[in-house]
């Protein structure tokens, strides 16, 4: 019997005390700003706006008892977008300077004028607000302010202890971001913002040569907009040696064998599910077409809005830019659209009550105004929709993880993203995870291996029958959700309690299976 | 921003004679970008970029930090190269420590012309509207992206190295799908030279692909007889190709890692029509002539008739195990046979003809078990002819058993690929058996 699986939760409550970490110089980016929508004006753009600043990032590696990498980035630049004569025109530059910013004029202009070839129809924009704001991300302590040598004695400890509790390999990560950005817009809009992100990650590996088996356990400690606190709370090396423990089990778990189960799946795992079926599925441009030659499209139309029963009763899927700790969360988006605009329910009781939109969108299905769903990955790129915090609503009603297991005769407990695939238009999936247990009569087994749930997104959720409680409720996510050409990544989190689906196919990934 | 090689030089010069470092490497690259999305016959969103960054690695007794910058002003970059020898000195040391390569040849690598360079935003327009003119003519929406750049990546050490490159861009990739919404097609190109993307084929075929009026026929899950279309196999392809990593290998964490220990370098585990090779000098997919860490890279296959030839090898574990290093291919070729694409078809009673893939993910790197789905072109054979479309699947497919058994191939064409974040690949058509589609996707 194999003990119930306390996966890594919230580190503990973080510090609300925040230092300014707006460190670029105001009064040149507003001066570079005020250049470039004074310049566009002139150049007869109906609307401009443009976004200014720096992304400061490090990366850490660590693989078994070696760091491979300590660097430290700062990337700066500005991105101007105008529309002129009904059509967009970009441009944007790793620099930030004055000449600069004329050319970004020109060019931009010249770019729209470029679209008129092929624009039939003018661009529409949706009532926008002009907000004057700060807005700076709660942090206890500055990750950029902790020493090289704690970070890299961090990794080379979280190798160690994988490798001392039965793991052949271990490589270990660290990751963390900064955005300090200055918003601005033709309507007088102006907006300094600044949030901070880490995620600290390792992989455990078994080998066993006779066999030619290996196995794999990635750690469950998601990424969160958060302090160094947050790194340090989590109990990586603990987890490490878990992991070390968990990866060489997995070499000699049993085999699943194929069939439709009852699956209780947990946060850890749940969270990419939430992403690729319903995050990107509601997202507006895509259900316009815009992003069918790349990310593509969804199986939701305009029309379903209101009428579409997406899930059971108990799917409720809530968008948050507040939500504290969390990857999108922020305090404006890259429309200048406020937080509270991006929160709503995307779903309510199983039933489809919102898209996701950013500037221009919103009136393609009747609307006034986006719902700041705007993100634009560097100043140098183009703002396009993105996800918000999207997360599935924890049952109202008491429901703990031993309530969703002992309503299950033959199922699988999964704990953890693995492999994830889903088609353009949201539908078919394909999921494994990290560890997995049998649940025999109401209670979890041996633990289970080769393991991977397929499905098609409305079944799945209408199979949703068991739903925890917000006892039971976490947040993960994502610092590189992918999206547009030429791509852009995202960070975003998705929050869920651990819930139950009926009957859900599962296959054997094994060789000869 | 595309910075000259005299530029590139001068600034790596100056860095490295400030450097308190044992030694210091410095990297930068850049380039302009412009870019066109249009869909539903219009444009969607559009760029111009223009972007360089600078990287100074610091190696101190063994350790090595590295900071990158976007200012290339002397104040930034001294502030990089302190900061970055500041970060070195607090490090542990690394056990597998090699110090900066020093000069090296490399092989010229034809990427770079001109023409494609100098694409902006209305020659980008003008490709669009011949995909949108395509779609009008035959009644069906269409969607797409046009990209034009120049780019440039610089080396210098302290050891003498001083490498520089320059390459052009440029592709376009069109959707088209029917009124009604139930079908799709696609086809895309990517090129180093402008003179060879033709935006006219590219619309004709991904909007005949998608001018089907017809219900699409519904599959069964099961194993069929596929044909894969260029863009397919690349896909396929870059996966065995990305999985090829030395030290994997010989601990034992690969598909090319021999059970009881050591490699199958040498092993024939692929079919011997297989053969996967890299070189600067190719005609369709040429790769740089300046690898990963600097190391050369040189014409060579790394799948030889069936046969694994070789396989990447870092310059810390090539030290280590005593052997060559050998950089990370981003771009290659997989070599084609004497079949035509309509002769494959004819060759065909019953199977599917396959225009690429979408989403595909490893489910176990051991057996190369890929999953992934068709996307936007995928057609029921029957009898030697394309009978129908038929819809997507999900397939999940172990690619050692694919590349195992080829029935035949074509005529290798250069292909576009997400996939490789702007590599380039060149692929033939493929006929095999036995392809494992696991489940009946809706999307289109």
């Amino acid at each position: 019997m194999a003990p119930t699986y306390a996966p890594v939760r919230d580190a503990p409550e973080r510090a609300t005390a925040s230092g300014d970490h707006f460190t670029l110089d105001r009064a040149l980016l507003d001066g570079l700003a005020d250049l470039a929508l004074d310049g566009a004006k002139r150049g007869g753009a109906r609307y401009a706006d443009i976004r200014l600043g720096e992304t400061l990032q490090e990366y850490v590696r660590a693989e078994d008892d070696r760091l491979e990498h300590f660097d430290e980035r700062t990337l700066r630049g500005f991105g101007l977008r105008v529309l002129l004569d009904g059509s967009w025109g970009f441009y944007g530059a790793r620099r930030l300077d004055a000449a600069s910013v004329r050319e970004g004029v020109e060019r931009a202009l010249d770019n729209a004028r470029a679209m008129r070839a092929i624009q039939p129809r003018a661009i529409e924009l949706e009532q926008l607000p002009a907000h004057e704001a700060e807005w700076i991300m709660p942090m206890g302590v500055d990750p950029f302010s902790v020493s090289t040598r704690e970070k890299s004695d961090l990794l080379l400890s979280i190798c160690a202890a994988a490798r001392d509790n039965g793991a052949d390999f271990c490589s270990a990560s660290l990751s963390i971001a900064r955005e300090e950005r200055l918003f601005a817009n033709s309507l007088g809009a102006r907006i300094r913002q600044t949030r901070t992100r880490v995620h600290p990650s390792f992989t455990a590996t078994a080998v066993d040569r006779d066999t030619d088996r290996m196995a794999s356990r990635e750690s469950l400690a998601p990424a969160r907009g958060a302090g160094w606190e947050y790194v340090t709370g989590a109990g990586l090396l603990d987890e490490a040696a878990r992991a070390g423990r968990e990866a060489r089990a997995k070499l000699a778990a049993k085999p699943v064998v194929a069939s439709d189960y009852d699956l209780v799946i947990d946060p850890t795992n749940l969270w990419l599910t939430i992403h690729e079926t319903v995050g990107h599925s509601t997202e507006l441009d895509r259900v316009l077409g815009w992003e069918a030659n790349f990310a593509g499209t969804s199986f939701i139309r305009p029309a379903m809005l209101g009428n579409l029963r997406l899930g059971s009763e108990l799917m409720t899927i809530v968008a948050d830019r507040s939500q504290p700790g969390a990857l999108a969360t922020i305090g404006y988006d890259d429309d200048g659209a406020p937080a509270t605009s991006a929160e709503f329910k995307i779903v309510e009781k199983g039933v489809l009550k919102n898209f996701q939109m950013a500037l221009g969108q919103a009136h393609h299905i009747g609307l006034s105004a986006s719902n700041g769903c705007a993100y634009a990955d560097d100043p140098t790129s183009f703002p396009i929709q993105r996800m918000p915090n999207i997360s599935l609503a924890p049952n109202p009603e008491k429901c703990a993880l031993d309530d969703l297991v002992s309503g299950v005769e033959s199922g699988v407990y999964i704990v953890g993203a693995g492999s994830w695939s889903i088609d353009q238009q949201r539908d078919n999936f394909q999921f494994g995870g990290q560890l997995f247990y049998e649940i025999k009569n109401g209670r979890l087994g041996e633990m289970l291996r080769d393991v991977a749930y397929q499905g098609r997104t409305i079944p799945f959720w209408n199979s949703l029958d068991g739903l925890g409680d917000a006892s039971a409720y976490h947040l993960d996510g994502t610092f590189t959700c992918g999206k547009a050409e030429p791509v852009q990544v995202a960070p975003v989190s998705h929050g869920s309690p651990p819930a139950r689906f009926r009957n859900v196919r599962v296959l054997n990934t094994s060789p000869g299976a | 921003m595309l910075l000259s090689s005299d530029d590139a030089k001068a600034i790596s010069e100056k860095i490295i004679a400030r450097s308190s470092a044992d030694a210091c490497v410095v990297k930068i690259d850049g380039g302009e970008d412009n870019s066109l999305r249009f869909a539903r016959g219009g444009a969607t969103t559009n760029i111009t970029t223009s972007k360089a960054r600078l990287r100074i690695s610091s190696h101190i007794g063994r350790r090595v930090g590295a900071v990158t910058t976007t200012r290339l002003d002397d104040d930034a970059l001294d502030a990089a190269r302190v900061r970055s020898e500041e970060i070195a000195r607090v490090l542990p040391v690394d056990p597998d420590y090699v110090a900066p390569l020093g000069p090296q040849n490399y092989d010229a690598s034809a990427r770079y012309d001109e023409d494609a360079s100098g694409f902006r935003l209305d020659a980008l327009a003008a490709q669009a509207a011949r995909v949108i003119a395509e779609g009008a003519s035959r009644g069906v929406h269409t969607f797409g992206c046009a990209t034009g750049a120049r780019r440039f990546s610089a080396l210098a050490t302290s050891n003498g190295l001083f490498a520089y490159e320059r390459w052009s861009e440029i592709d376009l990739s069109a959707t088209a799908r029917n009124k009604t919404g139930t079908w799709s097609g696609w086809a895309g190109a990517h090129e180093f030279l402008s003179a060879r993307l033709d935006a006219d084929s590219i619309a004709r075929r991904a909007c005949a692909k998608a001018a089907q009026d017809v219900e699409p026929v519904d599959l069964e899950p099961g194993d069929y007889t596929v044909i894969l279309e260029p863009a397919a196999v690349a896909e396929l392809a870059f996966w065995v190709m990305s999985a090829m990593d030395a030290r994997a290998a010989d601990e034992g964490r690969s598909f090319y890692a021999r059970a009881g220990g050591g490699t199958k370098i040498g092993e024939k585990l692929f079919d011997e029509k297989l053969t996967i090779r890299v070189d600067p000098a190719d005609p369709l997919a040429p790769e740089g002539g300046v690898g990963w860490e600097g190391v050369p890279h040189r014409a060579r296959a790394f799948i030889d008739k069936g046969v694994v030839s070789g396989l990447y090898r870092s310059r810390a574990w090539a030290q280590k195990t005593n052997a060559e290093a050998i950089p990370f291919a981003a771009n290659f070729v997989v070599e084609g046979g004497d079949a035509s694409l309509d002769d494959m078809i004819r060759s065909v009673k019953r199977g599917v003809l396959v225009t690429r893939f979408w989403y595909e993910n490893m489910v176990d790197r051991k057996s190369l078990l890929l999953t992934g789905l068709t996307r936007d072109g995928n057609f029921l054979i029957e009898n030697g002819h394309v009978s129908a479309p038929v819809r997507n699947m999900r397939f999940n497919q172990r690619l050692g058993e694919l590349f195992g058994k080829i029935v035949a191939l074509g005529k290798t064409e250069r292909t576009w690929r997400a996939a490789g974040g702007g590599g380039a690949a060149a692929a033939p058509p493929l006929l095999a058996e036995k392809f494992h589609f696991s489940s009946k996707s809706s999307g289109v």
